[in-house]
């Protein structure tokens, strides 16, 4: 115990900047114009302050098109849908979620977790997922009940909304769910992972759930318990559903820290096949907020925050690593693996080349800052 | 989120505690302020034994806190809940709620820094649960200058995670199951480390209380300003209320005067603005017990981290006291000006061996200033202080300086102006000299205390990665003379590696020049953010 918590000081500096930030509010909202998505062609969605999503057309690295979306922002987290035309954004301080139809702008799906009438406010901390065929939206609610003088916090819970249920949804099922989690995803068979403690899988018709990949009650001999946060749930090309974790391992059963191993690794969920993997990636000697693996070659993993690195897994060693212009908080890769475009923090998006770690440029979008905003990328 | 800090009334709720006047019959008007103000949504409840006639409301009548945390409690209610009340109406209730509902002078001892402003104080509790569980977002003292019944502290970790949900995702939170473990186990915990009810406030309620009409005779230190002491006069206004006049110099023979307003909260703990020389200060003093003492900080209101310890004795009969001795010391065969405050001081003033007073200059029954001489062969020691049978002082004499610490060894000073909302927070440095005792060594036990000499000051890079970023030029601008940092612009700086701010890690040199020799002493100073939630407790 004493060992993991001088493990967690050392650490909690760190992560913990990644919390909720201000929004700016929006008065009124448009509809911008511009081209529908072209099939076949590969497009990156973010968002930004004061709430909208923008497109990014890919083949030209140049922005599109931007979305409004009501509301105030915060935290800008998006899923794109399969239908590839369809993005839902948690915002509005965490209570809302709107879909969009990026071709047009329009808004397709709305919904709002509080009921003014029950006195209970509702937010969701990053945990939204669509199921494979789009037909259902999974969205972890934490309410809290406004008494007059005393708030009570109440049961955390899975929310089933039918996305075709319009502007005015309301979950069509529920179940009980374990409290801190924070991203989830969708596996082929319709399971959805939940990742909180551990990570968690649950059958979505049942609401039944159980432990998939352990990572705080992990039991790996002379490995400390990891530190997990991630609030970028990241669709990756390669499906896979992955999330970075810091750990420390001893030399041996005397667990002395002096001596011990400062390891990266992530936690990954084959979203395929559901195999898992609980993979040391190197030495921690800086902090990522995002990792992923390499689209064309899944021995390499890239990971951002102050700088973007990339990692040789079955070696565990630092590649190479580029400086950036500032923080980056969230990593996303093309699907031929070839470019990193990295978003989150101010307001533009870099991209680097994914071999040399060159910079290729940068995308300036209009609004402001992206703050945690999850970018996707996907084909239409 | 963060409404509090994004909110204006954040700025004026902190400077409202000794400003406002309060109306005449000043319990009857908060108990009807509370009652057309808070019933909204809270209730009233049956009279109990222990209160008996004075009207009970749900939550209000089950806590006890200090005037800022019951200041912090309503503009948190006018913040987020909509209470819509005048900042006279306010202060009543404030008023009301530390007098029937406050924490006893002992209550407040080991947290007066967070009232007091002391906003660099770097906490440590022997408890890691306490620190993980409350002091991991705000202070520990904002926890431990409170006290409620189980019940209570239950409802405040219900509001805790429903009013920022992400308390149980954050670091030293996503490692365990928080919420259960802040239920089940920290809310007894503090019910029994923090409880409603105890003995010492049951004592404190019934003792008699200081009276503050009268004479103070004071003494004031400030970094990088030195000494000074005079009298504070006290005059009774409405309640509890009064007025203030300040008539003092600094050793240097500046004059330290000015005028002002006190509010008296809980019966001891004094709250005053007053104009120094065109400045607006506050003071938050505690009396003691007895009456004879008030102690604290007084501190600008626009940079509280401008601040000086204030020590004041009543200047009354009976009271004999030496609070004060300045300068600290004098070198081996020089002579130098020292003045001696306090009150009731008669007599024959002895400053130990190898001093002599040459000359008493100046005499009063609340300070002497003598003319005094160190023998040349003096060795070093630190020497009791006596004026007749009157003892308390210290003053060291010196036959050389063995090492130099820097005081505070371990600061911050934070970014600001630069067209943001926030002004720039300075740091203060002192050199403290000392001696190495009769081991001739210096860092062991027999150390003797030198005191503060004058120094001449600059930084460096505390480390390889500040001296790469160039903390030195960015991070601000150290006084030579006076010790006085002032950090750089805030904003992020194009300059700069990854455009960040003007933060910076560095190591603060005192150099003191005794003799022949000059000595080093560091210290280390973080330059960092700004403070965006500035509550009137931290």
């Amino acid at each position: 115990m004493n060992n993991k918590n001088k493990m967690r000081k050392t650490l909690r500096s760190l992560m913990a900047g990644a919390g909720i930030v201000g929004a700016a509010l929006t008065s009124g909202y448009t509809y911008a114009n511009g081209p529908a998505l072209k099939a076949g062609q590969e497009y990156m969605v973010v968002a930004n302050y004061p709430n909208q999503i923008h497109v990014l057309d890919l083949q030209t690295d140049s922005l599109l098109k931007t979305c409004k979306v009501p509301g105030a922002y915060g935290p800008g987290v998006l899923q794109v849908a399969p239908d590839k035309k369809t993005v839902y954004m948690l915002t509005n301080h965490y209570e809302d979620v709107y879909g969009i139809n990026v071709d047009d702008c329009s808004i397709s799906f709305h919904t709002t977790f509080s009921n003014k009438q029950k006195y209970l406010r509702t937010k969701s901390l990053f945990s939204m997922a669509l199921s494979p065929d789009g037909k259902e939206l999974y969205v972890m609610h934490n309410p809290t009940k406004l008494n007059r003088d005393h708030y009570r916090v109440q049961d955390s819970y899975l929310a089933v909304y039918n996305t075709a249920d319009g502007k005015d949804a309301k979950p069509v099922r529920t179940f009980p769910a374990p409290r801190q989690v924070t991203v989830m995803a969708t596996g082929k068979d319709g399971g959805l992972y939940m990742a909180g403690a551990d990570i968690y899988k649950m059958d979505v018709k049942t609401g039944n759930y159980d432990v998939h990949l352990p990572s705080r009650n992990w039991e790996r001999p002379l490995y400390v318990q990891p530190d997990v946060l991630n609030a970028w749930p990241i669709q990756t090309p390669s499906k896979d559903f992955t999330i970075l974790y810091t750990t420390a391992r001893f030399q041996d059963e005397k667990q002395d820290l002096a001596t011990a191993d400062w390891i990266y690794g992530y936690l990954n969920v084959d979203l395929e096949t559901g195999e898992t993997e609980t993979t040391d990636f190197g030495p921690i000697t800086e902090i990522y907020f995002t990792g992923m693996k390499s689209p064309k070659d899944p021995n390499l993993v890239y990971g951002v925050l102050n700088r973007l690195a990339k990692y040789d897994v079955k070696q565990q060693k630092l590649i190479k690593a580029a400086e950036l212009d500032h923080s980056y908080y969230c990593i996303a890769m093309n699907h031929d693996g070839s470019k990193v475009y990295l978003g989150g923090t101010f307001d533009d998006v870099a991209i680097y080349d994914a071999d040399s770690l060159e910079k290729l440029g940068n995308i300036k979008l209009p609004g402001g800052d992206m703050a945690i905003s999850t970018s996707q990328i996907f084909v239409r | 989120m963060n409404t509090i800090i994004r909110s204006p009334l954040a700025f004026a709720i902190s400077a409202a505690l000794a400003t406002t006047a309060l109306p005449a019959s000043a319990q009857e008007d908060a108990v009807k302020i509370v009652q057309s103000k808070c019933l909204a949504c809270h209730t009233e409840e049956s009279h109990t034994k222990k209160n008996e006639g004075a009207p009970q409301w749900s939550r209000i009548s089950h806590q006890r806190k200090t005037p800022e945390g019951w200041l912090m409690t309503i503009g948190r209610m006018q913040m987020m809940h909509g209470l819509q009340i005048s900042d006279d109406e306010r202060s009543a209730v404030v008023k009301y709620l530390a007098d029937r509902q406050g924490l006893a002078p002992e209550e407040t001892a080991d947290y007066r820094y967070a009232m007091e402003r002391r906003l660099d104080t770097m906490e440590a509790f022997d408890d890691s649960f306490f620190e993980e569980m409350c002091a991991r977002c705000h202070s520990g003292a904002r926890v431990g200058l409170q006290r409620r019944p189980a019940e209570e502290w239950e409802h405040l970790v219900h509001f805790h995670l429903g009013q920022w949900p992400s308390t149980e995702y954050q670091a030293l939170a996503r490692d365990r199951d928080w919420f259960p473990m802040a239920i089940n186990d920290m809310v007894p915990k503090l019910a029994k480390m923090f409880p409603m009810d105890s003995d010492s406030w049951d004592h404190w309620q019934a003792a008699p209380k200081p009276e503050f009409v009268g004479q103070w005779s004071f003494a004031v230190h400030q970094p990088g300003r030195g000494d000074g002491s005079g009298l504070m006069t006290v005059t009774k206004q409405e309640g509890d209320q009064y007025s203030v006049s300040v008539d003092g110099q600094w050793a240097d023979g500046t004059p330290l005067k000015g005028s002002g307003s006190a509010i008296v909260y809980t019966g001891f703990e004094w709250r005053a603005e007053i104009d120094l020389g065109g400045v607006i200060t506050r003071q938050v003093l505690a009396a003691s017990k007895d009456g004879m003492n008030l102690r604290g900080r007084v501190f600008e209101a626009a940079h509280d981290e401008r601040g000086m310890e204030f020590t004041a004795a009543k200047a009354t009969t009976g009271n004999s006291q030496i609070i004060a001795v300045y300068p600290q010391n004098l070198k081996a065969g020089e002579s130098t000006e020292v003045t001696i405050v306090g009150a009731g001081l008669k007599g024959r003033v002895s400053m130990g061996n190898g001093v002599s007073i040459e000359k008493v200059l100046k005499r009063s029954y609340n300070s002497v200033t003598v003319l005094t001489k160190a023998d040349a062969d003096a060795t070093t020691s630190a020497n009791a202080v006596t004026v007749g049978g009157v003892n308390g002082g210290q003053f060291a004499v010196y036959k050389k300086v063995d090492s130099v610490k820097v005081q505070p060894a371990f600061t911050i000073a934070r970014v600001g102006g630069n067209g943001g909302s926030t002004p720039k927070v300075q740091a203060r440095f002192e050199a403290e000299a000392w001696g190495a005792g009769p081991d001739g060594q210096s860092g062991t036990d027999d150390d003797i205390r030198i005191g503060y000499l004058p120094a001449n000051w600059h930084v460096e890079p505390f480390d390889e990665a500040a001296k790469a970023d160039n903390d030195v030029h960015f991070a601000g601008r150290m006084d030579a003379a006076s010790g006085v940092f002032t950090p750089g612009n805030a904003g992020p700086n194009p300059e700069r590696r990854m455009s960040t701010n003007n933060a910076g890690n560095l190591k603060v040199v005192a150099s003191v020049k005794d003799g022949d020799q000059t000595l080093q002493g560091d210290g280390q100073l973080i330059v960092t953010v700004q403070r965006w939630n500035d509550a009137p407790l931290p």
